[in-house]
């Protein structure tokens, strides 16, 4: 403390701070602020804005002198038949929910907060659908428990007659049941997990027994997320394409999204003011949900007891009662999920597939001989990955972007941004293909041509509907860093650009990786909206399962579905040894 | 050095204004502090003249540098100011020496420059031998003293600090407000304090600016601040205080609720038969024992020892003073009973009635005779 440099005295300072570009009057952050602003606005209403307007239009929209007029909405409802599509949307949205909430719910109080043999198990093995698309579901379902799915033949042969129906809405509603447990299954899990423990304690010292402490605590603690979570399944089944296309489709039972994919892909002269009109409709419906949702987790925000002071929780006994539970748990899992994927897998290496035959007769390669000897199925796998990988990337850095503008900055549109990276949340997949396809038919500087029909067509669409997990994926890791990081690193002349590039960039570098996993998992796994974008050299898994199901080549299918299911098994597990690498040498630095 | 100037400085988040026409000046080399309870606008006032929260109007000027106006406003990266943080903000990625040489680096300051700076920074701060650990490898008071390398290492105008104390124990925190005084001083740098500790205000600063609920309510040096406090508010702020109700029965004289008694005080401009309130330090109720008379030109109560808390260095009494519990400070032991109060009128503060005291200690400290 002795070698003190005298301070200088009114003159200019020592060094002063960088004088920062300023190109045509305005700072670098906020040309990357407004870019961010422009890129979303564009990429979110690109296929919102051409529907709105096809659905008002008497022709199709990239014909000359169309008039604008309500026909198209009075045509839906009454030649198109849409009002019997609304009902039977609504009865398969509300089925669904109704079944995941009988699922996910008890599994959830079951698993968190009494003592079950096997918890943790259970509790691991509702990530499945992370690995499993519904469409590859859907196939499981139909191969095992459809008409003539393996089992169905089975207690056919043994019962006589098959007791279920799965092409019925309520055959459907419970395939869809079984996809979307889990995220009941998580938000209620996260809820009890967060709750403070000691009011259940309390309950028990005032004489509570377990049962009680179940029902008069635990269950009232549920409300908050088990209606947000309501609301997120019905959203999610008004927009899945997969188990009604697989399972209504045959017997003619339309939903929203068939509806579309009926009328849009498989008429010969598909008439394209209805088919406006019908996604105007879905979307208003979506959106409504989405914002609903969004209300109601802010105020749900509220009911959350998270207190700073961990107390353990201690688990209840159950007594008996937990054999029973860990055994309807167990039959979710083994029946829902287990069973249906196994046996597509199976399904893989033989030649056919019933209990009549031993499957271990005609086990064969064939179905994977099929798929490696057509360049074209090939082809299909290549592009899944060259979506997932390039989507990936580019989804997570505007995912990046879009939270730093959002969360971490003084831009006045800072709010706008973060509605605008989870507004696709509320774009069902198909609409945004076919929005995509029409805004196509729009797009100036002729890049309509030169995007149709490229893989850059399929990663907009797929990573537009991604941007939501993405951003949402990132945007917590962001709010763990403290802002006095970023005040600190302002004040010592950072402008906003530097301030990310020199500290939050190393700091967020784990949340990114996490980001990109995830956002690459779910890319994988979508199909819906390059149903109508793919062309015949751009298909990608998804699309040509559906094409060799439509011709009755399920085994090839299975193949395919095998296929995927290990790419993304494999990369995941990869990528977890290489964080889980990082982080070791990480701490080994430090 | 430059010279401080904050002038009519608002700041409003929709129609809740927290800063209110915030006007002073800080001399060059002048150790200033802005002291409120929380949510008083004192870090917000901090956050502005750093550049990291944009005034609703108002100006702030360092010398010759304008930094907010009306139509200008230069951003935190462009105002050369060294901040330390409540919290310290060490990035934590990077070594102490790192963290350093983050603002260097982004001046561009040549690489033996850079180095010499550093070593000169952590000199000042006693920390050289720590430049290659990471900020998780270091104590609170290690850290503390490593922000504050950071920020001045590459000599800015001001210095700001953000309650840099308060996350440290109490009594690391005496020894580190004892060694940032001699820092300070020794380097002559403009630096604004933000505390809500009146003591470590008291303390430190040449001059304390004491706000409330979004006003400035005085300015002055610490002496000022305790003896001649500007509102009652600031006065139960500042150092303990008792407060006694009462009327104006003429110039230098007001008759006391709790005990109806008449005490003389220091000359004012209120007129006979007004509200006022009477304050008065603990330390200035001197307690006579029973048997000593009193000397003249004195005021003389009587009251009732409570209770007697002995804290260290000296004896704290409570008494009954009429309906009221007030608290005298003596070094005399061993108390109780009835005993006589003395105060000379220049003791005591006269402020207009106002509700000093929150709700629930006016409740406190009143008895149910």
């Amino acid at each position: 403390m002795t070698t003190l440099s005298p301070p200088r005295r009114g003159s200019a300072p020592a060094h002063p701070p960088p004088r920062y570009r300023r190109p045509l009057g305005l700072t670098r952050e906020s040309w990357l602020q407004y870019g961010v602003l422009l890129l979303l606005a564009v990429l979110v209403l690109a296929p919102v804005v051409p529907t709105l307007y096809q659905s008002f239009l008497d022709r199709p929209l990239y014909e000359a002198g169309g008039v604008l007029g309500a026909g198209n909405y009075v045509r839906l409802f009454t030649e198109a038949g849409f009002g019997r599509v609304v009902l039977n949307t609504a009865l398969f949205a509300g089925l669904t929910t109704v079944l995941s909430l009988l699922i996910a719910v008890p599994m959830a109080v079951i698993v968190v907060r009494t003592k079950l043999p096997g918890g943790r198990v259970f509790a691991a093995a509702m990530q499945w659908p992370f690995f499993i698309s519904s469409l590859i579901l859907g196939f499981g379902w139909i191969t095992m428990y459809g008409p003539a799915g393996f089992v169905s033949v089975e207690v056919r042969r043994v019962l006589g007659f098959l007791p279920w129906d799965l092409y019925t809405i309520p055959g459907m509603a419970l395939t869809e049941a079984v996809a979307l447990a889990p995220i009941v299954y998580t938000f209620c899990a996260n809820a009890l997990r967060q709750s403070d423990a000691s009011l259940e304690a309390a309950a028990q010292v005032c004489g509570a027994g377990p049962l009680r402490v179940l029902r008069s605590v635990i269950l009232p603690l549920l409300r908050p997320p088990v209606v947000y979570s309501s609301i997120l399944v019905i959203s999610m089944s008004v927009e899945t394409l997969s188990v009604p296309l697989l399972f209504g489709q045959p017997v003619g039972i339309d939903v929203f999204s068939t509806f579309l994919y009926r009328n849009g892909l498989q008429s010969i002269n598909p008439d394209y003011g209805v088919l406006g009109a019908a996604s105007a409709i879905i979307l208003v419906v979506t959106i409504t949900l989405v914002a609903l949702q969004a209300k109601l987790l802010k105020n749900a925000q509220r009911f959350v007891s998270v207190r700073g002071k961990a107390t353990r929780p201690r688990p209840l006994d159950l007594g008996w009662l937990k054999w029973i539970s860990a055994a309807a748990i167990a039959f979710y899992v083994v029946m829902g999920a287990l069973i249906p994927i196994g046996g597509l897998v199976f399904r893989s290496f033989t030649q056919v597939f019933t209990p009549l035959q031993s499957p271990f007769k005609s086990l064969t390669g064939d179905n994977y001989e099929r798929i490696f000897t057509y360049p074209v199925y090939v082809q299909s796998i290549v592009n899944s990955l060259l979506v997932a990988a390039i989507g990936a990337v580019l989804v997570s850095v505007l995912s990046l972007a879009a939270v730093m503008v959002a969360r971490r900055s003084s831009f006045r549109f800072g709010r706008a941004v973060e509605y605008l990276a989870l507004a696709p949340q509320a774009m069902p997949g198909i609409i945004v293909g076919i929005g995509l396809f029409w805004a196509l038919a729009f797009a100036p500087f002729g890049l309509g041509s030169l995007l149709q029909g490229t893989l850059w067509v399929l990663i907009i669409g797929f990573g537009l509907r991604a941007l939501p997990s993405g951003f949402g994926s990132i945007s917590p890791s962001i709010m763990q860093i403290g802002r006095e990081l970023d005040n600190a690193a302002r004040v010592s002349g950072a402008d906003w650009v530097r301030t990310f590039t020199r500290i939050l960039a190393a700091l967020l570098r784990p949340a990114f990786a996490g980001a990109l996993i995830l956002t690459f998992v779910t890319l994988l796994k979508e199909y819906s909206p390059a149903v109508f974008l793919a062309s015949a050299d751009t298909n990608i898994i998804g699309t040509t399962m559906l094409e060799l199901w439509v011709q009755g080549n399920t085994g090839s299918v299975a193949a395919l579905a095998s296929l995927q299911i290990a790419i993304t098994a494999t990369f995941v597990g990869l990528a977890g040894l290489l964080l889980k690498g990082r982080h070791q040498k990480a701490d080994d630095n430090a | 050095m430059p010279e401080v100037k904050v002038a009519h400085l608002s700041k409003r988040f929709g129609d809740n204004a927290v800063l209110r026409d915030i006007s002073f000046t800080i001399a060059d080399g002048e150790f200033f502090t802005l002291l409120g309870p929380s949510g008083c606008g004192k870090s917000t006032t901090l956050a502005c003249i750093a550049g990291l929260e944009q005034p609703t109007s108002g100006s702030i000027a360092v010398g010759a540098a304008t930094f907010v106006d009306a139509g200008t406003f230069v951003p935190p990266e462009g105002r050369n100011l060294g901040m330390v943080f409540q919290s310290y903000a060490l990035w934590p990625h990077m070594t102490v020496a790192q963290n350093l040489a983050m603002p260097l680096k982004i001046r561009k300051v040549d690489r033996r420059e850079q180095d010499t700076l550093i070593t000169e920074a952590l000199g000042k701060v006693g920390l050289a031998e720590l430049r290659d650990r990471y900020p998780h490898q270091l104590s609170g008071g290690q850290q503390q003293r490593v922000a504050l390398a950071r920020a001045l290492v590459y000599s800015p105008g001001v210095l700001l600090l953000d309650e840099p104390l308060s996350n440290l124990d109490a009594k690391l925190r005496d020894q580190a407000r004892a060694w940032l005084k001699r820092l300070q001083t020794e380097l002559g740098i403009t630096t604004v304090y933000v505390t809500h500790d009146q003591e470590e205000a008291l303390a430190l600063s040449d001059r304390i600016a004491v706000m409330s609920k979004g006003d400035m309510v005085q300015i002055g040096a610490p002496e000022e601040i305790y003896e001649r406090p500007a509102t009652a508010e600031v006065a139960a702020f500042v150092g303990r205080c008792n407060f006694l109700t009462g009327t104006a029965t003429g110039p230098r004289e007001v008759r006391l609720d709790c005990t109806g008694q008449a005490v003389a005080v220091p000359g004012t401009a209120v007129t006979a038969g007004t509200r006022v309130t009477v304050a008065i330090r603990p330390e200035r109720l001197e307690i006579l024992p029973p048997g000593r008379t009193a000397p003249a030109d004195v005021n003389v109560l009587t009251a009732q020892v409570l209770t007697s808390s002995y804290v260290g260095a000296r004896h704290e009494y409570d008494l009954r003073l009429g309906d009221h519990v007030s608290e005298a400070e003596t070094s005399r032991p061993g108390l109780a009973g009835e005993v006589t109060l003395v105060a000379e009128p220049a003791a005591f503060l006269l402020y207009p009635t106002t509700d000093a005291l929150p709700q629930d200690v006016e409740a406190l400290i009143t008895i149910a005779q």
